[in-house]
């Protein structure tokens, strides 16, 4: 037992026998215990480890509050001791404090929280996302000017967010009261402690953690990390009766990132890409109504994981290439569903950043694409043709496999991000100017607003893609439906759509544990199935089908029984729908032999953890540590003694009957 | 088993099958021998299989020795490039330590 945890139980014990009146444990009576889920935590791809993990047991340090840089340096040049641990406002998380810190070696954690600064910036991606899997040229070009990359570093130090004001003022005050004086004193006074305990079993990289959590030798099977993947969504315009040779791909990413576990808003991206893609399936499906006589399918495809290497996209085209997509054709089935390979897609159509702005911009190759003429017909704002090079985009993977693929993305950016939060627990609701209407008048500044008008000059332009000619029917996009997509996906799951999508298994989970970040293929991604029950109700088609099960069995459709519209969420229609989920684990971890190092597809895993803890207590003076540490140890050594007299005089003391054998005793 | 009420030939038929089991790769067996019958060889009134304990003594003494020395360089060269052998180093352990290269 070491000396610490030798005071420890000694200060329990005296701590136990002074209260013994109170129920409270005296391990409860010596910490204040924060939600320690907000933690940095560690992911790995083939070659390198990336983000935090604390000590074993858990990193502790003497807090030390920060408003500006200057308490930072105050601390570095006037620190006594040799662990802190700085909680420091969000805009000070920089590369410039975060080197500062590495190279001071008195912190041993960092606490991290919002005050009441604006901040300019906050996005710790790399200034080029996904720079090893994108295209020769596409990195040429910063499209994330500020970013910071320190979500792709191996920090030294656990780092937590506390979001809360309470328990922000709680630590606060804890430093005030008992560090924020006399500095020069510290190593011989009482002070005021934080332990941040988020311990990572994985290290190295992903084929070393892979290989030890399946090691058969083991004796103490543990897991050290799971592959980073979940599902990608998909569903056509048309039923995918016969082999059809043109689709036009509609697509957006479905996830987002940021440095700390549980907060991934990812309103910009890739909320707003998701809502318009919903907006336009659902006016495109109003727009052909049940006419199927049409020159091109149109598929809508969500792709899940593309923050970390394009793992959904990967694996689609993987699955394309091979003949595998959407399922594997077997031509002597009863229903052989016709794949869907990548010579068949004539146009892809990607939505990226999709948030207000005054101007358009339309990335592509090559100038030889016409369906920039078609967009600007329908444009209701300036429209701009950037052409030479995509930036970082789904396209990247399908192009790279099938280089004549004729890609376009549509964002609201030329060559630098407008979002100023990318990737990061920032992008929420206030950065797209989100408010809640509930069916209220929508001011026509909103976002609701422009996602509507992109949805539609979208969808009219996809019109003439697939059909010839103009949409002249009467259809108009629905405004109320992007209202409550966008307060779905940012302010309430528990909203208008995921009720009328959602079956009643599905609801009764916890809302809570929905996520926009891809999480690990072990654990399903609600938000997911939610999403992509959303698309199914959106382009689906009303059936007569009383008992709505897929009979006889077709593994083209599904069946789902659905609110009939958003006014009416009890009275349930059936749909069929052509929308299904496929793997988004990246080909890496499939292929037997796969070489870690080639990068060719993403290797992206998460390490495994205990548990996230927080908690905050008081450390005595190292004089009174010794002082216990001497009571406790004589103590021991005078019963030791003592023990030794009695038993050595034990005829003194105790009267025993002489000559007295144990049987006739 | 006691050996003060032991028969001397006793004593060294136990102490020379202890020694001779001692090579199915059984250090531990030579560390006992050595040490139980250290009394025994050098330290009680001669007797005639005195001398004889007294050699399987010494010989167990020097077994144990080279053992601890094998054993103890093998666990640091193990410990010390364990994560620098990679996968070699995993496949012969037993247990992985958690958070750790």
């Amino acid at each position: 037992m070491n000396l610490k945890s030798l005071i420890s139980v000694i200060l329990i014990l005296k701590l136990s026998l002074l209260n013994t009146g109170l129920s409270e444990r005296a391990k409860d009576q010596m910490y204040e215990h924060f939600d320690g889920r907000m933690s940095c935590f560690r992911r790995l791809n083939g070659t390198h480890q990336i983000g935090c993990s604390s000590k074993k047991g858990g990193s502790t340090g003497i807090i030390h509050f920060v408003e500006t840089e200057d308490n930072l340096n105050f601390i570095i040049k006037n620190g006594a001791d040799t662990n802190y641990i700085p909680i420091i406002p969000m805009q000070l998380l920089t590369q410039k404090t975060m080197h500062l810190l590495k190279n001071a070696n008195i912190f041993s954690g960092l606490i991290l929280y919002k005050d009441n600064e604006t901040l300019e910036h906050f996005t710790h991606e790399r200034t080029c996302p996904n720079k090893l899997s994108n295209m020769k040229n596409t990195c040429d070009v910063a499209w994330n000017p500020n970013g910071t990359g320190l979500l792709y570093e191996d920090l030294p130090f656990p780092i937590y967010y506390l979001n809360n004001n309470e328990d922000l003022q709680k630590m606060r005050d804890c430093f005030e009261t008992f560090n924020n004086y006399s500095y020069e004193t510290h190593k011989a006074r009482s002070l005021c402690l934080v332990e941040l305990d988020a311990f990572m079993f994985a290290t190295i990289d992903t084929p070393t953690c892979i290989r030890r959590s399946n090691l058969k030798t083991n004796l103490n099977p543990v897991k050290f990390c799971d592959p980073l993947g979940g599902e990608n969504v998909w569903a056509t315009l048309f039923p995918l009766e016969k082999k059809q040779m043109n689709y036009v791909v509609v697509a957006a990413r479905l996830d987002t990132t940021s440095l700390f576990h549980g907060v991934f808003p990812g309103a910009v991206s890739p909320i707003t890409g998701i809502v318009t893609l919903l907006t336009v399936a659902d006016y495109l499906k109003r727009m052909v109504g049940d006419d199927e006589n049409y020159e091109k399918n149109v598929l809508f495809a969500l792709f899940n994981g593309e923050s970390y290497d394009y793992i959904g996209s990967q694996r689609m085209v993987y699955d394309m290439s091979r003949g595998d997509f959407p399922v594997k054709y077997e031509a002597d089935a009863k229903n052989p569903v016709p794949t869907i390979d990548l010579t068949d897609i004539s146009l892809f159509v990607e939505l990226s950043h999709l948030s207000k702005s005054g101007e358009i911009f339309l990335h592509s190759l090559d100038k030889s694409n016409t369906f920039y003429d078609v967009l600007k017909k329908h444009s209701f704002t300036k429209i701009t043709e950037v052409v030479g090079r995509l930036p970082p985009a789904s396209a990247q993977t399908f192009i790279k496999a099938q280089p004549n693929i004729s890609a376009v993305v549509l964002g609201n950016y030329q060559d630098e991000y407008t979002n100023q939060f990318y990737n990061s627990i920032n992008d929420n609701a206030s950065n797209i100017d989100y408010y809640y209407y509930n069916a209220t008048e929508i001011p026509l500044d909103s976002i609701q607003h422009f996602t509507a008008n992109i949805a539609e000059m979208l969808a009219k332009s996809l019109y003439v893609e697939i059909s010839g000619k103009d949409y002249k029917g009467d259809e108009k996009v629905r405004l109320d439906l992007v209202d409550e997509l966008y307060n779905c996906y940012l302010l309430d799951a528990d909203c208008k759509v995921h009720q009328a999508v959602q079956r009643k298994k599905l609801r009764e989970s916890p809302y809570n544990s929905y996520s926009l970040y891809v999480g690990v293929t072990v654990v399903p991604n609600l938000l997911t199935y939610a999403i992509g029950l959303t698309l199914a109700w959106l382009t689906g088609t009303v059936t007569s089908n009383s008992t709505c099960v897929n009979e006889p069995a077709s593994p083209m459709y599904q069946y789902f029984n659905m609110s009939k519209s958003l006014d009416n969420l009890n009275t349930t229609v059936c749909y069929r729908s052509i929308m299904n989920f496929t793997e988004a684990i990246s080909p890496a971890f499939l292929i037997d032999d796969y070489d870690w190092k080639s990068g060719k597809y993403s290797s992206w895993s998460e390490s495994t953890w205990k548990d996230f803890n927080v908690r905050m207590f008081l450390r005595p003076s190292p004089a009174h540590e010794r002082f216990t540490l001497a009571i406790g140890s004589i103590t021991m050594v005078m019963s030791i003694i003592i023990v030794y007299f009695i038993k050595s005089r034990s005829d003194v003391l105790f009267s025993t009957v002489e000559t007295c054998s144990p049987t006739s005793c | 088993m006691d050996l003060t009420k032991m028969a001397n030939d006793r004593k060294l038929y136990l102490c020379r099958r202890y020694f001779q089991a001692g090579f199915a790769l059984l250090p531990f067996l030579w560390a006992v021998n050595s040490i139980w019958f250290f009394n025994e060889g050098f330290r009680k009134p001669e007797y005639e299989e005195q001398k004889q304990i007294r050699r399987y003594v010494i010989y167990s003494g020097i077994g144990t020795l080279i053992w601890a020395v094998l054993l103890l360089s093998w666990v640091i060269t193990f410990q010390v490039n364990r994560a620098s052998w990679g996968e070699f180093a995993d496949n012969i352990s037993f247990i992985i330590p958690v958070g750790m290269p």
